[in-house]
C-alpha cells in the first residue's frame, strides 16, 4: 500500500502553513456564525481543496467526493454556532468533518454502518477542537510526523491507513489482514507511539 | 482501565474506530471529567488533524465552489455583475439584430413591390408589342391636328382586345380616375376599365375578345376613383371605330 505519497516539499510547506495557521480563525468563525456568505467563500478558499483531497482519498470517486465536500461545508456552516471563536481550531475541525462524511459513506456502501455502531457525529463536536496543543500544530511538528510516517514498517503503515482512510476498527483490520487481533493491536499501538513521540508526547507528558 | 492503559487508544477513539468495549472505557473517563483523558484526546485530535493534512492534494472541479456558494444563496458580486453585464450585452445584441431584421424585411418588401411594378410594366409593354405587331390589329387615331385636346391612338383587335394610347390628357384631379367606355351601335355605354396617366400620357389595355362589328366608338371620361357603372362626366376622348 502506498500511503502518504511524497508530495513536493515546497508545496507541502506552503500547504501546511495554510492548514495549521490559526491566525484569523476567530474573525472567520465570527463571520461564519453571523452567516455571512462571504465567510463561506473564505473558508472554502482556506481548506476546500484539502477537505476534498481527504474525502477523495477515502471514497476514490471524484463525483462522490465533490458531493461529500459540499455536505461537509454545509454541516460546518450549520453547526458553527457551537464553535468557540477564541479557542477553536477551524481547519482541523473541517478536516475531521470531511473525513467522517467519507467514512460514513464507505460504511453505508458496504453495510458496516449497523455493525460498527460507531457514531462519528459526537466526534465532531466543536468542543473537541478547542485548546489543541499549539506546538503540536506547528509546521515543524508536521514535518517530523511526515518523516516518522516514512520510517514505519509496511505493516504499521497498513494499519494506520486502514484506521484513517477506511475507518476500520482493529477487529475489522484483523479480519481484513487475516492476522490475530493481538498482532494488529501491537502494530497499531507501536505505530501510534512512534507518531505521537514525534509530535505530541512531550506536550502531554 | 486506568488512564495509562487508555493513552494508546485516544487517536483511534477520535477516529471513531475503537472497538466498543474500549470506547466505553474512554467514554466513562470523559463522562466523569477525567482531565488526563481530556488532554490526551485533545492531543490525539491534533495528531489526527496533522495526519489528515498530509493527504496528497487533489483539485476538485471548478463548479464545486459555485455549487456550494449557490446552496447558501451566495454568488460573488464579481460573478453577479459579470452575469448582469453579459445579460445586458445579449439584450442589446438581440435588439440590434431585431432592428436589422426589421430593416431587412422592410427593404425586401420594397424590392418585391418594385419587382411587381416592373413585372406589370413589362407585361403591359409585351401586350402593347403584341397589339402593334399583329396584322389583325386595326388602328384608329384621335385628336390629330388639334392643340389642346388629348390625342393618340386606339388599337383594336378582335381577340386581344383594345389598347388606348393617349397624350395631352387633362389632369384627372384628386380622387379621380380615367375610365374607358365602349359605345355600342345600340344600347348604353359599357365600362371598359380604369387607368391613370403618367404625367400627361396614358396607356390602357383591355384584354379579351371584342365584338368590333357591334362597336360604334371608344370613349374616355373622368370618374370617381372607384369607377362608375355609367359615364357621369362629358367624355374627354371619343374615338369612332365603326367599320
Amino acid at each position: 500500500m502506498r500511503l502518504f505519497k511524497l508530495i513536493p516539499a515546497v508545496v507541502a510547506y506552503a500547504l501546511l502553513q495554510v492548514i495549521l495557521r490559526r491566525d484569523g480563525d476567530a474573525d472567520l468563525v465570527r463571520r461564519l456564525k453571523a452567516h455571512e456568505p462571504k465567510a463561506m467563500a473564505d473558508l472554502y478558499k482556506r481548506c476546500g481543496r484539502l477537505a476534498y483531497s481527504v474525502i477523495l482519498r477515502i471514497v476514490r470517486n471524484t463525483g462522490v467526493a465533490e458531493d461529500l465536500t459540499q455536505e461537509t461545508f454545509l454541516r460546518v456552516w450549520n453547526r458553527v454556532g457551537s464553535f468557540d471563536a477564541e479557542r477553536g481550531a477551524l481547519t482541523p475541525w473541517v478536516l475531521t468533518v470531511a473525513r467522517n462524511r467519507a467514512i460514513d459513506h464507505l460504511r453505508s456502501m458496504d453495510g458496516r454502518m449497523e455493525a460498527s455502531a460507531v457514531d462519528l457525529d459526537h466526534l465532531e463536536r466543536a468542543g473537541l477542537f478547542q485548546d489543541l496543543d499549539a506546538s503540536a500544530l506547528s509546521i515543524d511538528r508536521a514535518r517530523r510526523l511526515k518523516s516518522a510516517l516514512e520510517k514505519l514498517s509496511a505493516n504499521q503503515r497498513a494499519v494506520i491507513e486502514l484506521a484513517y482512510y477506511e475507518g476500520l476498527s482493529q477487529t475489522e483490520m484483523a479480519e481484513r489482514l487475516n492476522q490475530p487481533l493481538g498482532t494488529v493491536k501491537t502494530w497499531t499501538r507501536t505505530a501510534l507511539q512512534i507518531l505521537r513521540a514525534e509530535l505530541i508526547e512531550a506536550a502531554i507528558a | 482501565m486506568n488512564c495509562q492503559e487508555l493513552r494508546d487508544m485516544y487517536e483511534l477513539y477520535a477516529l471513531g474506530v475503537l472497538d466498543e468495549g474500549e470506547k466505553a472505557e474512554i467514554d466513562e473517563h470523559l463522562g466523569r471529567g477525567c482531565e488526563t483523558c481530556r488532554r490526551g484526546l485533545a492531543a490525539a485530535t491534533a495528531l489526527n488533524s496533522v495526519m489528515l493534512s498530509l493527504t496528497p492534494v487533489e483539485s476538485p472541479g471548478r463548479r464545486l465552489k459555485h455549487r456550494l456558494l449557490a446552496s447558501i444563496g451566495y454568488e460573488r458580486p464579481g460573478w453577479f455583475w459579470t452575469g448582469a453585464l453579459a445579460a445586458a450585452l445579449m439584450l442589446v445584441v438581440a435588439l440590434w439584430l431585431a432592428t436589422q431584421e426589421r430593416e431587412r424585411s422592410s427593404q425586401l418588401a420594397e424590392v418585391r413591390q418594385t419587382l411587381l411594378q416592373v413585372t406589370a410594366e413589362r407585361d403591359r409593354l409585351n401586350q402593347a408589342v403584341r397589339f402593334l405587331s399583329d396584322p389583325e390589329t386595326r388602328p384608329a387615331s384621335f385628336g390629330r391636328g388639334q392643340l389642346a385636346p388629348p390625342h393618340g391612338y386606339v388599337l383594336l383587335h378582335p381577340q386581344l382586345g383594345v389598347m388606348l394610347i393617349a397624350s395631352n390628357l387633362p389632369a384627372a384631379g384628386a380622387g379621380k380616375t380615367y375610365e374607358m367606355w365602349f359605345l355600342p351601335k345600340t344600347g348604353a355605354p359599357r365600362p371598359a376599365g380604369l387607368f391613370q396617366s403618367d404625367g400627361l400620357r396614358g396607356l390602357h389595355i383591355l384584354t379579351g375578345p371584342v365584338d368590333l362589328d357591334a362597336l360604334n366608338a371608344v370613349a374616355v371620361t373622368v370618374e370617381p376613383a372607384a369607377g362608375s357603372a355609367a359615364p357621369t362626366t362629358t367624355p374627354i376622348i371619343v374615338v369612332p371605330v365603326g367599320s
